[in-house]
């Protein structure tokens, strides 16, 4: 089946809880590469690569979001580069030491990662991935919780970026940007929040809402499922004993 | 502080995944018996309203630099312990999969490190009785700033501590603490100092909001002062600990010429001496590195000792584990005495 928009427009071969899982075994398997080991990380890139042609995701969103590396990672990565002065090989005289290589590795593995986990959500609407925890035993509420906070982060950030506007557009020199104008204007924000909150919950009870969206369906892992999850591992295990 | 993939092992993020995910287990139970929806309601929207609260930054006077709130303590101080623990994971797991911030395999750290220290170390154990029920303005400023410097250094240090234990990055312990503790000193007080803030306006509009968090009885201050007794004991005071054999070390001397017993050379004694090799996190009180040959000539080891601390401190932990466990059970299996 065919989506427009932003999600799917080649879905994927396998059930949502499936490719969830799958993804979880591949986050083990791309982290359990050792340190000096390049190779094995280049050789796990392969998945996002497979899933961003698949779907036909765009990729230079993500590819932005890739460059904004967090600087604790890059810290990281340093600390490696200044620490372990070893030479492991030299390139034309030049000496490679063990901790360029390892902060190469780390810095790989952070965006093999995450390119993985970024292409998997884009590919995959909310409501679906939610109905996909809940196949997979996930607590009614928690699941609840990550609709509501995903849905409503829309809204209240919008009502927020209002407020910051207004404020900026009322304030010369840095004044009334300090501590304590902003902590009450997110104190106004809280108690905006509560009143929603109270609304909402009376539209929802009114069309039936008792404590969760929807009921827990208890279907157990098909043996096509498993067969699947099987599959991607051995998978896995063979690259990873390769590379 | 979010901690990335790439910074841990499997078996670190594996093992807090567990916990992580045994808390939310237990947290989801706890509120299943309120049978609240409105409650969850409100969770949900109030889960909504951190994202919304920290697009808000504030200039901290002096520095040049920007701030946002946190939220962990506020929401702790709103919803109590058990919601606020499940709203900061949700707002986690929301951030992971939609902004990148942390990783899936770290989820299980991000959640044990930024919801469970604000909402049931920080909350019941600093907030709670230092600001009351926060009439006192002098009281609930102290209460909010110990409370969220706690949380955050508490988070840190278990960043710093999941780190080193998965061993791929290089940096010493000593150095990356010594990085992360002032760092995250600086951010808790400002974080304070702004839910302190946020809370006095609520305080003063709709105090009724702050009751919210009232699902502990009062915590006393006899167990938070056998925990930090605990802690100075195992964390600090052990870097003091005699070197001199101890009385079975003495005897065994005494008796045999050597200072330990000779061990077997069979195959069971060999297996089981190779897995305790392996399992022992913290051989001998230190870490692992430590036991490789030092180079010689070096400067006498000051008394300061992050191996023995951290011994002592897991050490500390997990006898109070077993002993709440086991007064747990024994109070289940005891018959209930009627009233005289």
């Amino acid at each position: 089946m065919r989506h427009r928009g932003n999600y799917l427009s080649f879905p994927l071969p396998v059930k949502d809880r499936t490719a969830i899982l799958i993804l979880a075994l591949y986050m083990l398997f791309t982290l359990s590469v050792p340190k000096y080991d390049l190779a094995g990380v280049i050789a796990f890139a392969a998945f996002p690569v497979l899933l961003f042609t698949a779907t036909r995701l765009p990729f230079v969103p993500v590819l932005k979001r890739l460059l904004v590396v967090s600087p604790f990672i890059l810290f990281m990565a340093a600390g490696n580069l200044i620490l372990d002065r070893g030479a492991l090989f030299r390139v034309y005289g030049f000496p490679v030491t063990g901790g360029m290589v390892s902060g190469t590795v780390i810095v790989a593995k952070t965006m093999v990662t995450l390119s993985a986990l970024l292409s998997f959500i884009s590919s995959m609407p909310f409501h679906r991935f939610g109905t996909a925890l809940r196949a997979l035993g996930v607590p009614e509420i928690f699941v609840t919780q990550l609709q509501l906070v995903y849905r409503y982060s829309f809204l209240l950030t919008e009502e927020a970026a209002m407020m910051q506007k207004a404020r900026d557009l009322r304030s010369f020199d840095g004044r009334g940007k300090g501590p304590i104008v902003t902590a009450k204007l997110i104190g106004s924000l809280l108690i905006r929040t509560t009143s929603k909150a109270e609304r909402i919950y009376m539209a929802m009870a009114a069309r039936g809402f008792r404590e969760g969206l929807a009921p827990k369906p208890r279907i157990p892992l098909s043996l096509r499922e498993l067969g699947t999850i099987a599959c991607a591992f051995v998978l896995f295990v063979i690259v990873r004993i390769v590379f | 502080m979010h901690m990335s993939d790439a910074l841990l092992s499997p078996v670190i993020g594996g093992t807090f995944w567990a916990a992580s995910a045994a808390i939310i287990g237990l947290a989801t139970r706890k509120i299943s018996s309120e049978a609240d929806g409105s409650k969850t309601v409100l969770m949900g929207v109030l889960g909504a309203f951190v994202f919304a609260a920290q697009m808000i930054n504030f200039t901290i006077p002096g520095t040049g630099s920007s701030g946002h709130l946190g939220g962990g303590l506020l929401l702790a101080v709103l919803l109590g312990p058990w919601r606020a623990f499940i709203t900061l994971a949700s707002v986690l797991v929301i951030q992971a999969l939609f902004f990148a911030d942390g990783g899936l395999l770290a989820l299980g750290c991000n959640i044990f490190n930024l919801a469970f220290f604000p909402a049931f170390v920080a909350w019941p154990f600093i907030y709670r009785p230092i600001a009351g029920d926060a009439r006192s303005g002098a009281r609930l400023a102290a209460g909010s700033i110990t409370a969220a410097t706690a949380g955050l250094l508490l988070g840190a240090m278990s960043v710093v501590m999941q780190t080193s234990l998965s061993g791929i990055s290089d940096l010493p312990f000593r150095t990356f603490t010594l990085f992360m503790m002032p760092l995250h000193l600086c951010i808790g007080i400002v974080e304070g100092l702004v839910t302190w803030a946020v809370l006095s306006f609520v305080a003063k509009t709709e105090p009724t909001l702050l009751a919210g968090g009232k699902t502990l009885s009062k915590p006393g201050f006899i167990l938070p002062a056998f925990v930090v007794a605990t802690m100075t004991i195992g964390g600090v005071l052990s870097w003091f600990a005699s070197s001199r054999p101890d009385g079975l070390e003495w005897s065994i001397t005494r008796a045999s010429g050597k200072e330990a017993l000779v061990v077997p050379d069979d195959k069971i004694h060999s297996f089981l001496a190779s897995v305790q090799k392996r399992a022992a996190l913290l051989p001998d009180y230190g870490f692992r590195e430590r036991k490789e040959a030092a180079p010689a000539n070096t400067v006498p080891p000051s008394p300061v000792d992050p191996g023995t601390s951290i011994s002592g401190i897991a050490g500390s932990l997990m006898v109070m584990l077993l002993a709440g466990s086991a007064g747990l059970l024994l109070r289940r299996r005891a018959p209930e005495t009627p009233d005289a």
